[in-house]
C-alpha cells in the first residue's frame, strides 16, 4: 500500500526482568523513504537501540508490523549492515582481513571482494593499513575499518548504533564528515543511534526524538539544512534552533 | 579523497628535527636494554645466593647430610641416577603415562566444553555435575583408581585425566561463553549460523584462554602421574622417588625431582611457544 522503503506499525517491545516487566519500545509508528538519513536520538532507555534492533531484525518477538522493501521482516537478511559503538574487529585478523568478513560468512564472489575491499579502505582513508592488525591502530581508526566492513557486502541499510560515541570530539567531527561524504556517494539509507543531538542535525534528514520510560516516538523532527553540509552549518542560526527544538521535546532545557 | 591524514603517517619534517627525534630513541633503547640487563643480573644473583646459603648450610656441617644433600652430592647423585640401568625403563613408564593423562585429559575436557558451551540440552544435563564434581579434590581418587584400575599404568593415566580434565573443560567453556556480545550480534545480522559463529569468532576468542588451560592441564596430568606412583605402583619415576626415600637416599630423590622439574618445564615452554604462534595477536 505505501511505497517506503520501511514501514513499522504499532511497535513494541517488552522485556522480562527481575524487577517486573519493562516497556522498552511503546507503540511507535514511522515510515522511512530508501536513501533517506534517519537519527534516533534520546536519552539512555528510551528504546533506541532496540528499535535498531529490530530494525535489524535481531528481536525475535514484538509486536506491531515491520516491512522492509514490501516483506515482512524481523529476522536477519544480507541487504542490511550493523555497525557498533565499539568496532568490534577481530583481533586475529588484519584490517583487510576483516573488512571481508562479511563477504566470507555471505559466500561473495572473492575476487570481487577482494577489489572492493581495496576501493573501501581507500574510501575511508586507511589504504596501506590493510595487513595491520586491530591492536596497531588508533580507535578513531578502527571505526574506519568497522565503516568500511559495514560497506563490504554493499547492503542497502546501514544501521549505525552510536558508531563514534567512544571517540573523541575531534575524530568523531571528522567521522561524521567521512559518514556523509560516504553516503552522499553510495546513497545508502541510514539509521544512525546518537544521544548527541548536534552530531544528529548535522547528519540528518529527519529525527526522531525518542522519550524514556517507557520508550516513546515523541516526534519527527525535519531538518531542512542545505546539502551538502560542512562543519560551518553548525554555526547557521537555523542549526541552533533545531537543537533547541529537539531539547525542548526531550524535556532537556528548564 | 580523504579528509585526514593519520597523525603517525606524518613525518619529520626537517633533518634537525629528525636527528633530535633518533638521538632520543637511541638513549631510551640504551636505557631499556641497561634495566633489562640489570634484571637478569639480579635473577641470576638470587639464585647464587641461594646455591650458596644451601652450600654452606649442608657443606658446613649445619644441616646433617643425610637430611639435605649438599649441591655438589645432589649433582653426583642425578649423574649417578641418570646412567643407572633402572633409570630409562621407569621414565619410559612415567612419560607414556603422562603423555597419555594429557592427552586423553585435554581432548574430552575441549569437547565437553565445546558440547556444553554450544548446546543448550548438553549444558542442561551435565553441567550441574560438572560444576559439583568440580570443586573436591581430585587426588583423593587416587588410591581407589589404583584399587579398580591395578597397580600399573592405567590407574596413574586415569587419576592424570581426572585432574587434567577440568581446567581444560572449564576454561574451553568460559572462552566460548566471554566473548563480546556485539560480535554476536555481528555475526547475526550477517547471517551467520551457529557454525560459522563458532568457526570464525567464538572459537577464536576462546583459544587464549583455552591455551591457558592447556598449561594447567600440563603441570595437573604430571602430578596426578607422580602422586597414583606414590599411592601403588611397581615402575616410574613416582615409584623410585617413593623407593629411594625409603631407603634414604635423599641426594637421589633430589636428583630425580631436578630432572622431572626439568623435563616439566621444557614441555612447558614448548606449549608456552605454541601459545605465542596460535594467538599471536596477543603479542601485538
Amino acid at each position: 500500500m505505501s511505497s517506503s522503503l520501511i514501514d513499522g506499525k504499532n511497535l513494541s517491545k517488552v522485556y522480562a526482568t527481575a524487577t517486573g516487566p519493562l516497556v522498552a519500545l511503546d507503540d511507535v509508528s514511522f515510515s522511512i523513504e530508501e536513501g533517506e538519513f534517519i537519527s534516533l536520538v534520546g536519552p539512555s532507555g528510551c528504546g533506541k537501540s532496540t528499535l535498531l534492533s529490530i530494525l535489524g531484525g535481531l528481536e525475535e518477538k514484538f509486536d506491531g508490523t515491520l516491512v522492509l522493501a514490501g516483506k515482512h521482516h524481523d529476522s536477519p537478511r544480507p541487504d542490511l549492515g550493523m555497525m557498533f559503538q565499539t568496532s568490534v574487529l577481530f583481533p586475529w585478523r588484519t584490517v583487510r582481513e576483516n573488512v571481508r568478513l562479511p563477504g566470507v560468512i555471505l559466500r561473495l564472489d572473492k575476487k570481487e571482494q577482494a577489489k572492493r575491499c581495496d576501493e573501501l579502505l581507500d574510501m575511508v582513508g586507511l589504504n596501506g593499513f590493510g595487513d595491520r592488525y586491530p591492536t596497531e591502530l588508533s580507535g578513531g581508526m578502527r571505526q574506519r575499518v568497522a565503516l568500511a566492513r559495514l560497506l563490504a557486502h554493499d547492503p542497502r541499510v546501514l544501521l549505525m548504533d552510536e558508531p563514534f560515541g567512544a571517540l573523541d570530539e575531534f575524530t568523531r567531527e571528522t567521522m561524521n564528515l567521512e559518514l556523509l561524504r560516504i553516503w552522499e556517494k553510495t546513497g545508502k539509507t541510514v539509521i544512525f543511534v546518537t544521544h548527541n543531538i548536534g552530531e544528529a542535525v548535522f547528519l540528518s534528514d529527519r529525527i526522531f526524538v525518542m522519550t524514556p520510560r517507557p520508550g516513546r516516538l515523541e516526534g519527527i523532527v525535519e531538518v531542512d539544512l542545505p546539502r551538502p553540509r560542512k562543519t560551518d552549518v553548525m554555526r547557521d542560526a537555523h542549526f541552533s534552533e533545531l537543537v533547541f527544538t529537539i531539547r525542548r521535546m526531550l524535556g532537556v532545557d528548564h | 579523497m580523504n579528509m585526514m591524514q593519520s597523525s603517525d603517517e606524518m613525518a619529520a619534517s626537517s633533518p634537525a628535527h629528525r636527528e633530535t627525534i633518533e638521538r632520543f630513541v637511541e638513549t631510551e633503547r640504551r636505557r631499556q636494554k641497561k634495566k633489562v640487563l640489570a634484571n637478569r643480573v639480579l635473577a641470576a644473583g638470587f639464585g647464587v645466593f641461594v646455591l650458596l646459603v644451601w652450600g654452606i648450610a649442608t657443606e658446613g656441617g649445619f644441616v646433617h647430610k643425610l637430611i639435605i644433600p649438599s649441591p655438589i652430592d645432589t649433582f653426583w647423585a642425578t649423574g649417578r641416577v641418570m646412567s643407572a640401568d633402572y633409570f630409562w625403563p621407569n621414565v619410559w613408564v612415567t612419560l607414556q603415562e603422562i603423555l597419555w593423562g594429557f592427552a586423553i585429559g585435554l581432548a574430552s575436557g575441549t569437547v565437553l566444553g565445546v558440547a556444553v558451551a554450544m548446546f543448550d540440552s548438553v549444558r542442561a544435563t551435565i553441567y550441574p555435575y560438572l560444576v559439583a564434581l568440580q570443586a573436591p579434590p581430585k587426588i583423593v581418587l587416587a588410591p581407589i583408581f589404583v584399587t579398580w584400575f591395578g597397580f600399573d599404568q592405567p590407574s596413574k593415566i586415569a587419576i592424570a585425566v581426572v585432574m587434567s580434565f577440568f581446567p581444560m573443560f572449564l576454561n574451553t567453556l568460559t572462552g566460548l561463553s566471554s566473548v563480546d556480545p556485539n560480535a554476536v550480534k555481528l555475526m547475526r545480522s550477517l547471517t551467520a549460523g551457529r557454525w560459522k559463529t563458532f568457526r570464525h569468532l567464538l572459537l577464536p576468542n576462546a583459544l587464549p584462554i583455552m591455551m591457558a588451560g592447556v598449561k594447567l592441564c600440563w603441570t595437573l596430568a604430571v602430578l596426578g602421574v607422580i602422586v597414583g606412583e606414590f599411592v601403588g605402583a611397581s615402575a616410574g619415576i613416582g615409584y623410585l622417588i617413593y623407593a629411594m626415600n625409603f631407603q634414604l637416599d635423599i641426594a637421589g630423590v633430589f636428583a630425580l625431582i631436578i630432572i622431572l622439574s626439568v623435563f616439566t618445564l621444557v614441555i612447558y615452554q614448548l606449549i608456552e611457544w605454541l601459545e605465542s604462534r596460535v594467538v599471536f595477536w596477543k603479542q601485538l
